[in-house]
């Protein structure tokens, strides 16, 4: 019953291109909200699994997306190659921050990862002959062909983006029901208990780390080829990245593999709503409706969504069975 | 007693700290295939950290602790289960959003591979068989001595050589304690041997075999618990008659 629902939701999202105008802002934003959906879910393995609310992710995403440009720039590599190196360096990166971190519980953890993204973005907009510093970088524009990742119009880059989106999710799942999942479950649950059973549990934290942070680069990598442009200030963004991925998981529901799904369709399209809608009437409008509205979600359900759905649906078929 | 087979546990100059100081010094306690033994000891007299020195979570100790002859102290804590040393800890730790029965399966974690769970599981619900009527319960909705009875059916699902238990009867109700202290007799019946650390002296005396006496970090007494419950500093201390 539920698979058939993923399936039929699956074909709605990959058929729902053809029925929007190919370089429209519909299809731009179904993208973005495609990629943070993805984002989100690659947090959840750390902030739902482990339990560790990172804010630090940008610097992952990041350093996919700087890594992955730049050897396009210097050698013409392939951005699917530059994929690879941003697993590579994104589970790097992800295994040097977690090992000093995390021993560190809730807040200091939290801002512990914040700092560390923001020391990526500092020294993005440091080295310039290598970044290009606080002027940004471009993906350089050439032949449009699959193997360079050059596409025309809008419908293939949303495609990736989806597919993106279900390899994400697909790992997630494959973690939070496999043995490591229930380690990490054990683990966040009751870190006494856990070790007193023999979970390593630097070692299963440690694991979260690496796959969330390759992840996130790899999608890193992604978002400059949607995107062509992009500077320090965007990619190793606390709040245009950090917050924001994390935020994808926290609205739709933490833990769960619809939650940044759900989290990511509302809040990105929302977003983009506000801004469309207000941002010509006053000055720091838009930002400002959006937080209200975001405040408002967790207030009536800091769970996430998925908990609304949980309880409306779930209970009365419970108590029948 | 055995003195002459290879000791189960042998701890030899043993000495621990934290950052505020030295908490065990010059510890030695040997225990014998089978035995039962206890200790007993005020307050901070250091026994939750003799255990952990035991499941190497003190991290900073000295000395040697040689397990069926092999030496723990170079072994990392997750190993410690695998080699047949189940530790139940201080106050109770389950799985709160797991339910009983996953609670239990994880307890075999370190043996995952082995078959055999389902008898395991049977095993530890003919022990406690409140678990049984429980076993789809969360374990977080359990009272305090379920949850305690669900922490040491855990660490029996290793099936474990020794199992070491840390104050399983605080805050209990006494008709649960003496139900715990029944299961924990039967369990030694069954041929596991067992260190219990217990404030209820009494308690511990009458199921125990041994027991070593710790006072600020040494020990400070040893014997049979029988000649422990009526050596006359024993009664005085820690049985107030
Ligand atoms: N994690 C820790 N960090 C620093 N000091 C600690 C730590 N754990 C215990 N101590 C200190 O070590 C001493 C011994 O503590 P321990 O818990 O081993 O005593 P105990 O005999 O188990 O006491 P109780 O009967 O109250 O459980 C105490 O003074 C305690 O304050
Ligand atoms: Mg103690």
């Amino acid at each position: 019953m539920s698979r058939a629902l993923v399936a039929l939701a699956l074909l709605a999202a990959a058929l729902l291109p053809l029925a929007l105008e190919s370089e429209g802002y519909a299809i731009h934003v179904l993208t973005l909200a495609l990629l943070f959906a993805a984002l989100g879910q690659a947090w959840n393995i750390v902030g739902g699994l482990a339990n560790q609310m990172s804010l630090g992710h940008a610097a992952f995403f990041g350093i996919g997306a700087y890594a992955a440009t730049i050897l396009q720039i210097r050698f013409g590599l392939s951005p699917w190659l530059g994929l690879v190196v941003a697993l590579a360096l994104g589970g790097l990166a992800a295994a040097l921050i977690s090992l000093p971190t995390m021993r560190l519980r809730g807040h200091y953890f939290a801002l512990a990862t914040l700092a560390c993204g923001e020391v990526m973005r500092v020294i993005a907009n440091t080295a310039a002959p290598l970044t290009g510093g606080p002027a940004g970088i471009s993906v350089p524009f050439g032949a449009e062909g699959v193997w360079m990742m050059r596409f025309e119009g809008g419908r293939p880059i949303y495609w990736l983006m989806l597919g993106a989106l279900v390899v994400v999710t697909v790992v997630f799942e494959v973690i939070r029901r496999g043995a490591l999942g229930y380690r990490l479950r054990a683990v966040r649950e009751n870190i006494a208990a856990a070790e007193a059973i023999g979970v390593d549990t630097a070692r299963v934290k440690l694991q979260a780390a690496v796959i969330s942070g390759a992840l996130t680069a790899a999608l890193g990598v992604l978002y400059a080829q949607f995107n062509f442009f992009f500077d320090p200030d965007t990619v190793f963004g606390v709040a245009s990245i950090s917050v924001r991925i994390a935020l994808m998981a926290i609205i739709g529901g933490i833990g769960t593999a619809a939650g940044p799904i759900l989290g990511a369709l509302i809040v990105i399209p929302l977003e983009e709503f506000a801004n469309a809608a207000l941002s010509d009437r006053a000055a720091g409008l838009s930002q400002l409706v959006y937080g209200a509205v975001l405040i408002a979600m967790v207030l009536v359900e800091p769970r996430g969504l998925m908990a609304l759905r949980f309880s409306w649906t779930f209970r009365p078929r419970r108590a029948s069975a | 007693m055995p003195s002459d087979a290879v000791p189960l546990l042998e701890i030899s100059s043993l000495s621990a700290r934290y950052d505020a100081g030295e908490v065990l010094q010059d510890i030695s306690l040997t225990m014998h295939p089978q035995e039962f033994l206890c200790i007993i000891g005020a307050n901070t007299a250091g026994k939750s950290t003799l255990l952990r020195c035991i499941s190497r979570l003190v991290p900073r100790a000295r000395g040697s602790i040689r397990f069926h002859g092999q030496e723990l102290m170079d072994q990392p804590a997750h190993a410690i289960p695998g080699l047949g040393i189940a530790h139940v800890p201080e106050g109770r730790h389950v799985f709160p959003g797991m339910t009983v029965e996953e609670n239990l399966c994880l307890g075999a974690f370190a043996i995952r591979h082995r078959p055999g769970l389902a008898g395991r599981l049977e095993a530890v619900y003919a022990l406690f068989p409140r678990l049984a009527e429980r076993r789809r319960q969360r374990a977080g909705t359990l009272s305090g001595g379920e949850q305690q009875m669900v922490a040491i059916g855990r660490a029996m699902m290793l099936e474990p050589r020794l199992l070491i238990l840390d104050e399983p009867s605080h805050g209990l109700a006494p008709i649960i304690v003496e139900e715990l202290h029944r299961a924990l007799v039967d369990i030694h019946a069954r041929g596991t041997s067992v260190l219990l650390v217990e404030q209820n002296t009494a308690l511990a005396l009458s199921v125990a075999g041994r027991g070593y006496v710790l006072e600020a970090g040494r020990v400070v007494l040893e014997g049979a618990a029988r000649s422990l419950a009526q050596d006359p500093r024993v009664r005085e201390a820690y049985l107030g008659l």
